[in-house]
């Protein structure tokens, strides 16, 4: 399948003739692997000889770190009139120890297998040609080619293949058959809508454990060109398929305080491809620029939905006398094909006093018009019996057959139809009036439509509304989010209709950059931000925005920087349900079942992203150099929000602190060491509402009302801190004239998160169950994530051209997560079946060895 | 597990392969050429190197003031450039291009490192005589020493030699081996700047510069920076 994918890829290329040169533009600009993230850049042989020849060590950025070595000049073979250098490295990986998901969450190392990476060149001076080979091999799952050919200032066409594994889950155990496929069927004897919790909680500890996740297998090619020395264009194009599973959700309504519904931890399937191009054209010239682009992504999945069986029988109706039928199996859709298109536009004039003006416009489209599935796959009826008899008719309203709604013929449409349009302008300028001055403003215009709207509404009945957890709600307790005006025209409240979330932003900066003396700069930026959405509780939220920064270098040794922010946000009057539109009171004849809408929220409630905030951001770093080959670095952050908000997120701060040192004591040779502290604290306040008896609710919102008591207020707080340290050292020695040098590498990193959820509760009718106040304590148990890495590799020259590594990954994770307590024992709790069995710690060693062959030989 | 496994359970385990890799190595030659970017201060006994110099003179005359053209004058020049050439001609491969024909390379094979830092101590410090060669006229050689050819990609020697030609005014760190090109013999420059175009030797972190520097320049120029500099009247570089 690999080879047919990549000979594709190569006729593709093939097809595309004419001349093309290097772009920017697209993703999928650097291939690289877990043996390798920086894709041979960070194995490559650096250049014994360092930097320069005049001086030792290395240069400085402007900020005054350290540049690192620059890797080793080829020496290539000559081929004719080709030019060929490169390396391949070949050896053999063996794994011990535990394999988990977190282990082994973006790659597949081989318990046992060979692995391989090469890299060769090949150039042809006469006319700037070029061709590249590459690519590295972990495993099946887990490996990648690149091949690019090109000539210097005219084309470039590159072509790529890339496999990567997404893994989830090491420990899960499935009740289904089927898993992967879109029809889950259950397993180990259960019967559908008839097995009892035991049956199921034996079943799933019967159950092999089993892995979830994902493979992410793409290929792309990438063309560009140098029309004339003014215009280049380019257009990339990649497909993405991706197949596997992943835990999703299954509910039949809520499974708490045997209310009767059952809650299933399913397995989705993941069958899909992402189409993504990018193409278009620039034009640089001596005062003018200008730069058109198309992008795209095209997204299919194989399955419009999934099925899946549930074992549990749901409880009885809450309501005395009457009977339900029963549900055996639910569906879920699976996300919908869509596309997306957008031109850009950027045209860009020099101007005097060293500055540009530009100009960008923008339009685009996201849409999606896939089918719809079916309300319900159930068969049967669905729905309470009021009397007992199962008789469908105006006796029993809130009984329904199921023939009514497992049909596409249920819905208003049979396809999404649905659109968002993307509008874009933009203007910036520029200008540095004198050598220690620059000016700059802008401003932005950008808007998002959505259009259409789904209405839900069945043809078949006249109903309105939607079939909650395919008809578990309804079957559990009155009101299944159905209204039908003739035979059940009282019901609760329910969303009828899609809510369109179009908004539209406009924004002006400008700012100015002084070097008021040799050593020292200052900036100044003020942004304002006019933010306006569509059926949003605001109509509109104001952002103002002082930016400051200075940079000082008056002491050669240090580069102090400073860099401080002010924000103010601000909006219109707050409207707590801007969303009746689309519900039920909104369509004629409504009545809701306790004569009056309930209050959709309480008033004082504040969404976090449109509530009044006001921000400080303060950042300090200090980059010293004690010696020509050292750096320490230091920086210090902090960031406070504060929502003045009585319901809602009130206050999110976070701090670091980080302290970093390195050392190039030889021309190769380093070492470095770090430490950090991170810390965020996040705090919110909510309110319950006062709950059952249903005659309580009212249209009152307000905090302190009788549907918001203020007794029933709770607060939370979410902390978090994280360490993190390590130390590194490259090392090389021992380089004669006849062999290069033995290169030893030692890196070591520690992270370590500690999270606390507190809380506390104004009475015990802030909680769902007042009865558990006395024993529900202040906080839940503290969530931590510890890793400990250790990396070696040695590299012993065994000739000019031949090199043996001895590679060594060794990794331990613990971690501590309370939503996963007790798993180790069960995977059922009442009518609730989880799958994945949670995160699980690991101790794992990986050691490889490889024989590395220079093809061009070395220094 | 099994016990062939064992090894490799644990970062403990490689490393003690890798230890037995490093021993594997073995690696004790020579290094490729000798680095000058970290050049120390060279100091040596200049009576001890007069009593050492005697041979030297048959070639580079009394106190290093040769009498034929093609040997170098030694007198005055930087102790720090005398010592790494010594090095230079001691360390030789035997199959080198550039060493092994030069006279010199038998000559220095029975001195010690403290013979050859005396020598160049010795030697650094005696003055040479005001005397110059009948002055050139300014021209080609003047102009491209202080000013370069940046048509034709030719570095201006001054950048690193002086503007007087004495060797760069800061004598410290990997200056300290630019030698002094005063009153310097133009069949010796032209022997060596010719050897540089030929990327010869290629022996210090300092040939390697000279090696690229000297490949734009052409005999004609080559003649004319050696004859602009032999004019010039001789003088201690420090």
């Amino acid at each position: 399948m690999r080879k047919l994918r990549f000979t594709t890829a190569l006729a593709l290329l093939a097809v595309s003739a004419s001349v093309w040169a290097d772009s920017g533009v697209g993703v999928d600009t650097w291939l690289g692997n877990k043996l390798d993230p920086t894709g041979g850049q960070a194995t490559k042989p650096l250049d014994l000889d360092g930097t320069s020849w005049l001086e030792p060590g290395q240069h400085r950025s402007p900020t005054g770190n350290l540049y690192g070595t620059p890797a080793e000049e080829p020496h290539p073979e000559i081929l004719s009139v080709w030019q060929i250098y490169g390396t391949f490295d070949v050896g053999y990986l063996h794994t011990t120890g535990t394999k988990t998901a977190l282990y082994d969450r973006y790659t597949r190392w081989p318990t046992n297998g060979p692995a391989f990476d090469f890299d060769v060149n090949a150039e042809r001076p006469s006319d700037g040609s070029y061709a590249e080979a590459r690519g590295s091999r972990i495993s099946a799952e887990d490996q990648y080619y690149e091949a690019v050919y090109g000539k210097a200032g005219a084309y470039k066409a590159e072509v790529f293949v890339r496999d990567m594994p997404n893994l989830l889950s090491t420990d899960a155990k499935s009740i289904f058959n089927g898993v992967g496929t879109n029809t889950l069927t259950l397993a180990g004897g259960l019967v559908p809508g008839g097995s009892t919790q035991a049956q199921v909680a034996a079943a799933s500890a019967a159950a092999p454990e089993s892995w979830l996740g994902t493979q992410r297998n793409k290929q792309g090619i990438a063309l560009s060109a140098y029309l004339t020395p003014h215009w280049t264009v380019y257009v990339n194009a990649s497909d993405e398929q991706r197949k596997g599973t992943r835990p999703y959700g299954g509910p039949f309504f809520f499974d708490f305080d045997n209310i009767g519904g059952s809650v299933l931890e399913t397995v989705k399937p993941i069958d899909d491809s992402t189409v993504n191009i990018n193409a278009g054209g620039r034009y640089a010239g001596s005062e003018w620029r200008f730069d058109i682009g198309y992008s795209g992504s095209i997204y299919r999945d194989r399955y419009l939905s999934y099925t899946f069986q549930d074992p549990f029988v749901l409880g009885p109706p809450l309501v005395p006398g009457a009977v339900s039928s029963p549900l055996t199996q639910g569906q879920m859709s699976m996300e919908p094909d869509n596309d997306y298109h957008n031109l850009h536009a950027t045209i860009t004039r020099l101007l005097p006093m060293n500055g540009e003006a530009s100009l960008t416009a923008g339009v685009g489209e996201m849409n999606q018009n896939d089918n719809l599935i079916s309300p319900t796959n159930c068969q049967g009826t669905f729905g309470f019996s009021s009397t007992g008899t199962f008789a469908i008719g105006p006796q029993n309203p809130q009984l329904f057959p199921c023939s009514q709604w497992n049909t596409t013929a249920a819905l208003s449409r049979t396809t999404a139809d649905m659109a968002i349009v993307t509008t874009l302008t933009q203007g910036t300028l520029v200008l540095q009036p004198t050598s220690d001055v620059s000016v700059r403003g802008g401003a932005k215009y950008y808007r998002e439509d959505y259009r259409n709207q789904y209405l839900m509404y069945n043809p078949q009945n006249g109903s309105y509304g939607y079939v909650a957890e395919n008809g578990a709600q309804g079957s559990i307790v009155p009101g299944p989010g159905i209204w039908n005006p003739a035979t059940y025209p009282v019901t609760s409240d329910v969303q009828v209709r899609s809510i369109p979330y179009s908004w539209q932003t406009i924004e002006a900066y400008g700012g100015a950059d002084w070097k008021f003396s040799r050593h020292d700069t200052v900036g100044l930026t003020y942004t304002f931000d006019h933010y306006s959405p569509a059926h949003r509780e605001v109509s509109y939220v104001d952002d103002n925005t002082i930016k400051l920064n200075w940079t000082d270098k008056s002491l050669s040794w240090l580069t102090f920087r400073l860099n401080y922010t002010h924000l103010k946000q601000s909006g219109s009057v707050y409207n707590s349900d801007p969303y009746a539109f689309a519900f039920f009171q909104n369509l004629p004849g409504f009545v809701p079942s306790d004569n009056t809408p309930t209050a959709w929220t309480v008033d004082a409630q504040r969404k976090y992203d449109i509530s009044d905030r006001t921000e400080n951001k303060v950042d300090l770093m200090a980059t010293l150099m004690p010696r020509p080959d050292m750096t320490v670095t230091a920086s210090v952050r902090g960031d406070w929000n504060q929502y003045p908000t009585q319901i809602g997120r009130q206050g999110y701060n976070t701090s670091a602190a980080m302290l970093q040192w390195e050392w190039q004591f030889q021309t190769l040779s380093s070492m470095s060491a770090w430490v950090g502290l991170d810390r965020s604290s996040m705090h919110m306040a909510n309110v319950n509402d006062a709950g059952a008896p249903l005659a309580t609710d009212t249209p009152n919102a307000a905090l302190g009302g009788p549907t918001y008591p203020l007794a029933d207020q709770w607060w939370a707080a979410d902390k978090q801190r994280n360490w993190s340290g390590g130390a590194s050292l490259t090392h090389y020695f021992g380089a004669t004239r006849y062999v290069g040098p033995t290169r030893l590498d030692f890196s070591w990193n520690y992270q370590a998160s500690r999270g606390i959820t507190s809380y506390n509760f104004a009475s015990p009718g802030a909680l769902t169950y007042a009865s558990v106040a006395p024993t529900a304590g202040n906080q839940f148990p503290a969530m931590t994530y510890i890793v400990n890495s250790l990396t070696m590799s040695f590299t012993v020259p065994l000739s000019d051209r031949a090199s043996l590594r001895l590679y060594d990954y060794y990794e331990r994770g613990q971690i501590s997560d309370w939503h996963y307590a007790g798993f180790n024992n069960t995977l059922v709790y009442g009518n609730s079946l989880y799958t994945d069995g949670g995160p699980q710690a690991y101790n794992t060693n990986m050691v490889g060895l490889f024989v590395n062959v220079k093809l061009g030989g070395g220094k | 597990m099994r016990k062939s496994s064992r090894m490799f359970s644990s970062p403990v385990g490689v490393a003690g392969g890798a230890l037995l890799l490093m021993a594997a190595s073995a690696l004790a030659a020579a290094p490729r050429y000798v680095d000058l970017r970290h050049l120390e201060p060279v100091h040596g006994d200049s009576a001890a190197g007069a009593k050492k110099a005697a041979v030297c003179f048959a070639c580079h005359g009394a106190n290093g003031v040769s009498v034929a053209p093609t040997f170098p004058r030694l007198a005055g020049q930087r102790a720090e450039y005398l010592y790494h050439r010594l090095v230079s001609f001691k360390r030789a491969d035997p199959k080198d291009p550039y060493y092994s024909v030069s006279p010199m390379t038998p000559n220095v094979a029975s001195l010690s490192d403290t013979d050859m830092r005396d020598l160049a101590t010795y030697f650094s410090s005696q003055t040479p005589p005001a005397t110059a060669a009948a002055a050139a006229a300014p021209g080609r050689g003047e102009a491209l020493f202080l000013a370069g050819d940046p048509a034709r990609g030719i570095a201006p020697c001054q950048g690193c030699h002086g503007a007087e030609a004495g060797g760069p005014s800061i004598s410290t760190g990997p200056y300290a081996a630019y030698p002094s090109l005063r009153g310097q013999y133009a069949p010796y420059l032209i022997a060596r700047l010719t050897s540089f175009h030929k990327n010869l030797p290629h022996d210090t972190t300092n040939d390697f510069i000279m090696g690229g520097v000297a490949q734009t320049l052409d005999d004609e120029s080559i003649q004319a920076i050696a004859a602009w500099l032999s004019s010039l009247t001789p003088a201690r570089s420090l």
